[in-house]
């Protein structure tokens, strides 16, 4: 199968069972919503040594945030819920509340919860005020800038982590152009995010090391410079590789994410150092969730 | 399917307990045996028959027509359905209610939503006094829900209450907000002597400026509340008898108080139509 001249390896991506929930956070301009997303979603690339996965999933209207100020909304992956116990109270709490003139809500509704404001509370040392309103548990801490205000508890949904491709071009200035394109594409979908910085990940790993206390090091097999060193997947052309890690809320959102991002790579050809897509697996041993490439381009 | 409709024959001398009619108490129940069921009329009990013509079916959604300030207790306990009342009601609507829709288009009487834990009460027209409070005994009045009354309420709005809104569209009375553990009061236009007498914590919003505030209040200054811009937004979406919540602003000036008692509860008092 080939696409604009760009061949679709006959391969599959492996992905994995994983927790989300999603945050809403507003300020008083977009700006200082977007300072706050960007501080949270920050070394949340991968769950390997991050603890977490995430990443700015859209911006959103006034209309469509709880308080009526303009917002943005930010996905938080983790391999389970303890995890992002661990990781959303204190991300929110250095991240967010620290941020000037910004709230925090919960995107997501799920019989599982992580906290937020039930931990952040505290802040407000006997000063914060605990409001329901419509069933929903909101805090009112007092702070510096003036109220911070934080809902109880987020959502937590199954998800899955891990869909992916590669992009296998001539050279790393042809790939990341063509990634970039793909990342462009894949972001304007709802309910997935592409954690990694940029979206593109240089360095993908392999599962295990010879090395006992590591648990991912480098992907021998697509790295150029030792593909005579070692049994490369890549041919003689292909000098640099590329990947986009997608993450979602199910299989079908990063089918449609794979798809489109495949397709906006593809849309710069073989005669513009594209050579070939792939993808990553580890044999069907990593995860349940099976991406093939060629049939989701069909 | 139709509403099931209670149409009241004549007004009733005594006090007409109606707590039997709801939604939950009437599921299992045929037409006949609803026809039949014994209501507490004064010292007596007598079958709903003898005082209402009985017509529908669907019991989730009950309309009683013609009503009175004698039918007190109306949606007593209930935690599922509908019921909309036609004309006045007396004590104790909604007393004890759970969840569930009430509506109540004239004039209620005193302890409306007295100890209701969830649901909505909705009164189109004024209320005597005591919503939302807790009888005397209790330790707390309502524990959670909306009441939105449209008109006028009389005194000792909320007293005791442990959380919820009320909300009240036209003037409160006397002592407004008394006594309140937690929960949020709203008084859409002016307020009588003394809100928020012994409150220990909670919050009462007030849209025009009280004639006396106790010196037991401290002024922390005017300020912009994120936690107003939040309430009024969500309420505005709550449905169209709350969208004019929309024009609200966030600007308030807060006293906090009663520094008589713990004094973590707070009077906002809105400049009014501060657009946002």
């Amino acid at each position: 199968m080939k696409i604009n001249g760009v061949e679709i390896v006959d391969t599959f991506a492996e992905a994995f069972p994983m927790k989300a929930t999603r945050i809403i956070i507003t300020a008083m301009t977009l700006k200082w919503a977007y300072q706050a997303a960007n501080a949270i979603r920050g070394f949340a690339s991968s769950v390997i040594a991050c603890g977490i996965e995430a990443d700015i999933e859209r911006e959103l209207k006034p209309s469509e945030t709880p308080d009526g100020r303009p917002g943005i909304s930010v996905m938080i992956f983790a391999m389970s819920i303890k995890e992002l116990e661990k990781h959303v109270p204190t991300r929110v709490g250095q991240s967010v509340m620290t941020t000037a003139t910004t709230a925090c809500f919960s995107g997501l509704d799920g019989e599982q919860k992580v906290s937020m404001g039930k931990s952040l509370r505290f802040f407000g040392d006997g000063f914060q005020i605990s409001k329901v309103i419509n069933g929903k548990r909101f805090w009112r801490i007092p702070v510096m800038h003036g109220e911070f205000i934080c809902e109880d508890t987020s959502g937590v949904t199954k998800a899955v982590g891990g869909g992916n491709f590669l992009v296998l071009a001539k050279t790393a200035r042809q790939g990341l152009v063509a990634c970039e394109k793909a990342v462009d594409e894949i972001q304007k979908l709802p309910g997935v995010i592409t954690a990694f910085p940029g979206g593109v990940v240089g360095s993908g790993s392999k599962v295990g090391s010879k090395y006992g206390f590591l648990t991912a090091s480098t992907n021998e097999a697509y790295c150029p410079t030792i593909k005579g060193q070692v049994k490369s997947e890549l041919s003689d052309e292909v000098g640099s590789v590329l990947e986009i890690v997608i993450d979602g809320l199910n299989e079908e959102s990063i089918s449609e994410a794979m798809r489109v991002g495949i397709k906006a790579a593809c849309s710069f050809g073989y005669s513009k150092g594209i050579c070939s897509i792939s993808a990553g697996n580890y044999g069907g041993s990593l995860g349940p969730h099976l991406f093939h490439l060629r049939k989701l381009l069909k | 399917m139709s509403a099931l409709t209670f149409t009241l024959k004549s007004k009733p001398k005594f006090n007409l307990d109606m707590s039997p009619i709801t939604s939950d108490k009437l599921q299992n129940l045929t037409l006949d045996k609803i026809k039949k069921l014994k209501l507490a009329y004064g010292k007596e009990k007598v079958s709903v028959d003898s005082l209402f013509t009985v017509n529908g079916s669907d019991k989730n959604t009950i309309i009683i027509n013609k009503s009175c300030e004698q039918l007190i207790c109306i949606g007593k306990d209930m935690s599922m359905g509908n019921i909309t009342v036609k004309g006045n009601v007396g004590d104790f609507l909604g007393q004890l209610m759970k969840d569930g829709n009430i509506t109540v288009n004239g004039n209620a009487g005193s302890w409306t939503g007295n100890g209701m834990s969830g649901g909505r009460i909705n009164v189109k027209g004024n209320v005597l006094d005591y919503t939302g409070a807790g009888l005397p005994g209790d330790a707390f009045g309502m524990t959670n829900g909306l009441i939105n009354i449209t008109g006028d309420a009389g005194d000792r709005v909320g007293d005791r209450m442990r959380r919820g809104i009320i909300v009240i569209q036209g003037k409160s009375g006397d002592y407004c907000g008394s006594r309140i553990h937690a929960g949020t009061i709203i008084v859409l236009d002016k307020v009588g002597q003394r809100p928020g007498e012994s409150m220990r914590r909670g919050t009462i919003i007030l849209a025009k400026k009280p004639a006396h505030i106790s010196s037991t209040f401290k002024s922390c200054g005017n300020l912009k509340m994120q936690f107003l811009r939040l309430l009024f937004t969500q309420l505005s979406k709550i449905d169209d008898d709350f969208l004019f919540f929309s024009k609200y602003g966030p600007v308030a000036h807060r006293f906090s108080g009663d520094l008589a008692r713990n004094g973590k509860g707070e009077i906002l008092i809105l400049k009014t139509m501060n657009k946002r």
